[in-house]
């Protein structure tokens, strides 16, 4: 790439700014962008943090192998797309739907994934993101239908493609809308699917969102002066104060990533997360109450 | 042939949010970061790619969950410079006990020897002055006073450094307990083609578009696999 690349970068900062440059008179010698005047144009950079949320599809993944079975009361259905009509509304369900499209094709509910699919095409529509739903796209869906790792990762790269376009589009507001969204049904379907007593490896997942909850309100907050955002922030804080119940307990050693046998690196030790019964029955009821904001419709 | 000149130029002006800077980073993990050979790794959504300068620093902040194991391979631009310094910290919230401390000014009242009054207050200030209660000198004095409150800090564990690895762009690693991690991610400053004329200003620092390049983070993930003889019955 990297000749190339270095000429494309110059370029695209350095024409449109020498251009603009030469608006000041008439003579001004537009052809003459040479080399020398790419060189010394300037941009600002800044270091920055950058909060990132796991994708519905990793959860999914898991709590599949750790053998909790699908539940479709759990997902919204599909004729909910057409009664969201704000754009508010409209960005959030993309980020339902697109979590009941990871759980479809994750548990290999190959017609379910194609109507799910439809939903989001429709709102990305609506919402402005239709460049990263495209024919071909839909196409690679509908000729995979029965290879259930192909969908999973056609979904993935449909859901990822989102995420990058909405970033490196400055839209960091409308991808805090998807991807709290997104989270919440998955926090949502695992809540409403698994059992305290019997299912133990989605029940401790489900307690470790307390981590993933902190990194969601540290990008919300970015974005707090966008009022849509502000509201959903307000939602998940009380959310937040929900999981702040939840105990940790050390794994009686520090946290270290090292080698161990084998020549493996190992991360391990620090604290565990820890969850009562009745911490997770409030965990589930405040997600539910919080979805029942985002998925219901005017009556 | 000038408004020739000027419809290039409208065009241009025109593409100029379309063809920002930050686009050009898109997909750029995807693109140039090597991805593991082991096919039973799945790309992570936490994967990043971002435009940076030399001498930049930036952190992501990532969960990783028990169970799983996880691949991280680093890519950049050549213009950037050859090595990447890459940073894992463990990064936790932790109570800790701050004290405030408070600065006021307060009157400073007459004394009783000094005013012929009676009683105390505060050792030996006159609650009455010559019948007039208490009276002020005209004088302040600082006063601190200190109140103890439980605060939430988060603090940052260094778990990982590269540059104590051969400046490695790749870790892979099993992970125990799910854990938030901040990878932190530096490009040097000063290397590469040592033409570098950034202007510090404020916290950003300008740079030449030849100073500045793309860096991917791919991050890869599956399930750890159970080895061993388990459940063979004997």
């Amino acid at each position: 790439m990297k000749k190339q690349s270095k000429i494309a970068v110059a370029l695209m900062i350095g024409l449109p700014m020498a251009m603009l440059t030469s608006c000041g008179g008439e003579d001004a010698p537009i052809e003459n962008v040479d080399e020398q005047q790419v060189e010394e144009v300037v941009e600002e950079v800044k270091n920055e943090s950058y909060y990132q949320i796991p994708s519905p599809d990793e959860m999914f993944g898991f709590i599949k192998e750790s053998g909790l079975k699908y539940n479709k009361e759990a997902l919204n259905p599909i004729q909910n797309a057409d009664a969201y009509t704000d754009p508010r509304q409209q960005a959030l369900n993309f980020g339902i739907y697109s979590a009941d499209l990871a759980y479809t094709a994750a548990f290999e509910e190959y017609q379910e994934s194609i109507k799910y699919f439809g939903s989001i095409q429709k709102l990305a529509d609506q919402i402005g993101l239709s460049s990263a739903f495209d024919k071909s796209l839909v196409e690679r869906i509908q000729n995979n239908l029965d290879n259930a790792d192909s969908l999973v990762a056609i979904t993935n790269t449909s859901y990822f493609s989102v995420v990058d376009y909405l970033e490196q589009n400055e839209q960091g507001d409308k991808l805090g809308l998807v991807a709290s969204a997104g989270w919440l049904e998955t926090v949502y379907i695992v809540a409403n699917t698994a059992k305290y007593s019997k299912d133990k490896a989605a029940v401790e997942r489900l307690a470790d969102q307390k981590l993933t909850m902190e990194n969601l309100i540290l990008y919300l907050e970015k974005y707090a002066d966008n009022a849509d955002v502000s509201q959903v922030l307000a939602w998940f804080k009380e959310l937040e104060a929900v999981y702040a119940q939840l105990g940790e307990e050390s794994t009686g050693s520090g946290i270290s990533l090292k080698k161990k046998e084998g020549g493996k690196m190992v991360l391990g030790g620090g604290s565990k997360i820890k969850i009562t019964e009745a911490q997770f029955n409030a965990i589930k009821d405040k997600v539910t109450e919080i979805r029942n904001n985002i998925v219901k419709t005017e009556a | 042939m000038k408004s020739y000149k000027k419809l290039i130029l409208a065009t241009a002006i025109a593409l100029t949010p379309i063809l920002s800077f930050g686009q050009y980073c898109n997909y750029f993990h995807e693109n140039f970061c090597e991805p593991a050979e082991n096919e039973m790794y799945k790309p992570n959504g936490q994967s990043k790619s971002a435009l940076f300068g030399k001498g930049q620093t930036s952190e992501l902040s990532v969960i990783v969950y028990k169970g799983q194991d996880y691949r991280i391979s680093l890519c950049m631009d050549e213009n950037l410079g050859s090595g990447l310094e890459f940073k894992v910290y463990e990064s936790k919230k932790v109570k800790v006990e701050k004290v405030y401390e408070k600065k006021e000014m307060e009157d400073v009242y007459a004394k009783c020897e000094s005013c012929g009054g009676t009683g105390t207050m505060d050792g030996d200030n006159c609650w009455d002055c010559n019948g007039s209660g208490q009276v002020a000198t005209g004088d302040q004095k600082e006063v601190i006073t200190k109140e103890t409150k439980m605060v939430e800090e988060r603090q940052k564990i260094l778990l990982y450094d590269n540059t104590q690895d051969n400046m490695a762009t790749e870790l892979e690693f099993t992970c125990e307990t799910t854990q938030r991690l901040i990878f932190e991610i530096s490009v040097p400053d000063g290397g590469g083609s040592g033409s570098s004329k950034g202007i510090s200003k404020g916290k950003g620092k300008l740079m030449k578009s030849s100073d500045m390049g793309c860096i991917g983070i791919l991050i890869e993930h599956m399930t750890t696999p159970i080895t061993g003889f388990y459940g063979t019955g004997f």
